[in-house]
């Protein structure tokens, strides 16, 4: 329908307004990464463009560099203080072990939850379904002494075993996750028609096969729906990565070990913050093709 | 190709009975229409010779053999589904080749199948294209290419045509009749549609609330209806239906239904002083002018181009007549309507069954 034009300007306002709000915090965000520490803490003005771009944040974090050398390079060793280390290359590596191991997980077990749920009548069928969702009514802060209780006698913490220490985060990060996976998934099984399934059978597909060479690939969007979900909801989770792991350090519990008692390190934490979006950021952009509803498209006759 | 048979079958869903003992036999190579309104069990029946529903009682025979307990992947049938439930994820020649390379086929057999069907069913220069990307029609012709590569005993058909415009319904009805005419394989087709059962079967099985009414060529069960169901559903405009009563007149038997007296032919076999409905089709209603048949007075009339529809008021209820005199006929008009006698029905009043 065509609009009138104040309309149209109205709504392309209203538009760009609201992108501004959302957008803004990321905006000062990344800038503050590639300020100097004068332009971060200024107690007279505050300092938007007026200050010469540096790159000296990301270098402590994603190359590693030393105290010594920041002072070398920054002629100051204002604001350097602490004892933490602020190398996060291990970290993101970590976060991407944990995230993308449990995103593929939980895809995994989902995958074959939903398509149950969604095609098999079987006894408590209905209870299973309210049981899977009752998991996300319990905040992850009410278990976590129990949790951290079970995964040392299991010896399932990183200062245990590093191996089991991954697998103990990501089989919990996998296990807040599939409630919403499993929900998602069965809503895209949903809309494909059952009748494509039988004809599948009918084809001379077994169970299995309808599933796999059928079924899935017709809901592609919704696992690439999933799948970017539970990366982002495992990238940025706290509480658990933070009580369940002392060598493994993921982004957001890396990040505040940069408030010191000397003072917080803002530099260090935006530039750490703005290159963790960035992963993130590529997973997004490998699944978003498959990221389409509609295609079920010219199965049915519409 | 092969026979189907059902024997005694019965279908429940929990408690609600959808079939009630049905015995059909279907003959190898036949085509055979299992017609009736929404809900009288025939896309049940058919789901069942599939394989797609268990049954509840009796057996599913395909060639002779009980297949009650066969999976459909065995039983080597084809079926084509209302909403095509094609796999919106291949294109055309991988729909076509999904079941021959489950079963291992060769790649030639696979390659020379498929472009057989494409060739058959006009596919040919769609091979490479996604069934979004193709037309009602088209995606139809998929659906029944997918069936007819294997090369299967028998056809099903569940309402192919129930969505696709009225002028591809009738050229869809006539590629299917033909297919069939050339691979001669046994086919069960399912439809509600009347025109579609009359042009396209070599018999119709009609079916009410999970029972058989009438089994029959389509003429059969057109000219001879056993009963009140089968006359009313076959045939449109519907056949003319009076309530009446026979009475002795002229020597012989007619029905008279208010003051109106109805003819009938002088057979010998119906007594009078028995309750019944005369049923005689529009186009067995001859209307002539003057005081030659029975009164009628037109409400209205609707020329379809090869024939007029007449709707007129006799004995109280509304009825049609058909001819093809190009005359100016008027509302509110008196006409005489003269009934073929050979060709007019009687049925029990009460049990709705034909007597004549």
């Amino acid at each position: 329908m065509e609009q009138s034009l104040p309309k149209r300007i109205l709504r392309d306002i209203t538009a760009v307004t609201v992108v501004a709000i959302f957008m803004f915090p990321l905006f000062w965000w990344a800038l503050t990464s590639i300020k100097p520490m004068y332009a971060i803490f200024n107690k007279d003005e505050v300092v938007v463009f007026d200050f010469v771009p540096t790159l000296i944040n990301y270098a402590v974090v994603l190359l590693g560099w030393s105290r010594a050398e920041i002072a070398i390079e920054s002629g100051s060793t204002f604001g350097v203080g602490g004892t933490s280390s602020y190398d996060s290359r291990q970290t993101i590596i970590d976060s991407i072990i944990v995230a993308v191991g449990s995103t593929g997980l939980t895809i995994i077990l989902a995958v074959l939850a939903a398509y149950a749920l969604s095609r098999m009548r079987f006894r408590g069928r209905e209870g299973f379904l309210n049981w899977v969702l009752g998991q996300r009514f319990l905040p992850p802060i009410a278990i976590i002494v129990p949790l951290v209780g079970m995964y040392k006698v299991a010896g399932m913490r990183d200062t245990d075993n590093l191996f089991l220490g991954y697998i103990g985060l990501i089989v919990i990060h996998a296990l807040m996750n599939l409630p919403i996976a499993v929900l998602l998934l069965k809503s895209f099984f949903d809309d494909v028609p059952k009748d494509v399934d039988e004809a599948a059978m009918i084809d001379g597909a077994t169970r299995w096969q309808t599933f796999l060479k059928v079924v899935l690939p017709m809901v592609r969007g919704g696992v690439a729906a999933a799948a970017v979900l539970c990366f982002i909801f495992s990238w940025t989770e706290f509480l658990l990565s933070l009580f369940l792991t002392t060598i493994i350090r993921t982004v957001p519990v890396k990040i505040t070990t940069f408030v010191t008692s000397t003072g917080s390190e803002w530099g260090f934490i935006s530039a750490l913050g703005t290159a963790a979006i960035l992963p993130g950021f590529i997973f997004i952009l490998l699944v978003q093709r498959h990221l389409v509803r509609g295609l079920t498209l010219g199965s049915l006759k519409e | 190709m092969a026979s189907v048979s059902a024997k005694k079958v019965f279908k429940n869903y929990g408690d609600v009975a959808v079939v009630h003992g049905i015995d059909l036999d279907i003959e190898d190579g036949s085509f055979v229409v299992l017609l009736g309104p929404s809900g009288c069990g025939k896309s049940t029946l058919l789901r069942m010779i599939a394989g797609l529903e268990t049954v509840t009682k009796g057996d599913i025979e395909i060639a002779g053999k009980r297949v009650n307990d066969v999976h459909p992947k065995d039983r080597n049938i084809a079926m084509v589904f209302q909403n095509y439930a094609l796999y919106a994820h291949m294109n055309v020649a991988d729909n076509m080749s999904f079941s021959l390379k489950l079963a291992k086929r060769p790649q030639s057999e696979v390659d020379q199948k498929v472009s057989w069907a494409a060739k058959i069913l006009n596919l040919e220069p769609y091979l490479k294209r996604y069934p979004r990307e193709l037309s009602g029609g088209q995606r139809q012709r998929v659906a029944m290419g997918r069936a007819i590569v294997r090369d299967p005993a028998v056809f099903l058909f569940d309402e192919p045509l129930s969505n696709l415009d009225a002028k591809l319904r009738v050229q869809m009805r006539t590629e299917i009749k033909e297919l069939h005419e050339r691979l001669q394989t046994t086919t069960v087709y399912v439809t509600h549609d009347q025109i579609e059962a009359m042009t396209m079967a070599d018999k119709i099985v009609i079916l009410r609330d999970g029972r058989i009414e009438q089994i029959g060529s389509p003429l059969e069960v057109y000219d001879h209806p056993v009963n009140l169901f089968v006359a009313t559903f076959i045939g449109s405009p519907a056949m003319n239906l009076l309530k009446g009563e026979t009475v002795a007149a002229d020597g012989g038997v007619a029905v008279r239904s208010g003051d109106v007296l109805l003819p009938l032919p002088q057979t010998g076999k119906v007594e009078a002083g028995r309750k019944v409905t005369y049923g005689v089709r529009p186009e067995h209603l001859d209307p002539v002018s003057g005081s030659d048949g029975i009164p009628a007075k037109i409400n209205v009339t609707e020329p379809t181009g090869p024939e007029i529809h007449i709707y007129a008021e006799l004995a109280g209820e509304e009825i049609c007549a058909i001819t093809d005199e190009r005359r100016d006929w008027k509302r509110g008009e008196t006409i005489g309507l003269k009934p073929k006698l050979d060709r007019i029905h009687l049925f029990d009043a009460e049990s709705g069954m034909a007597i004549l």
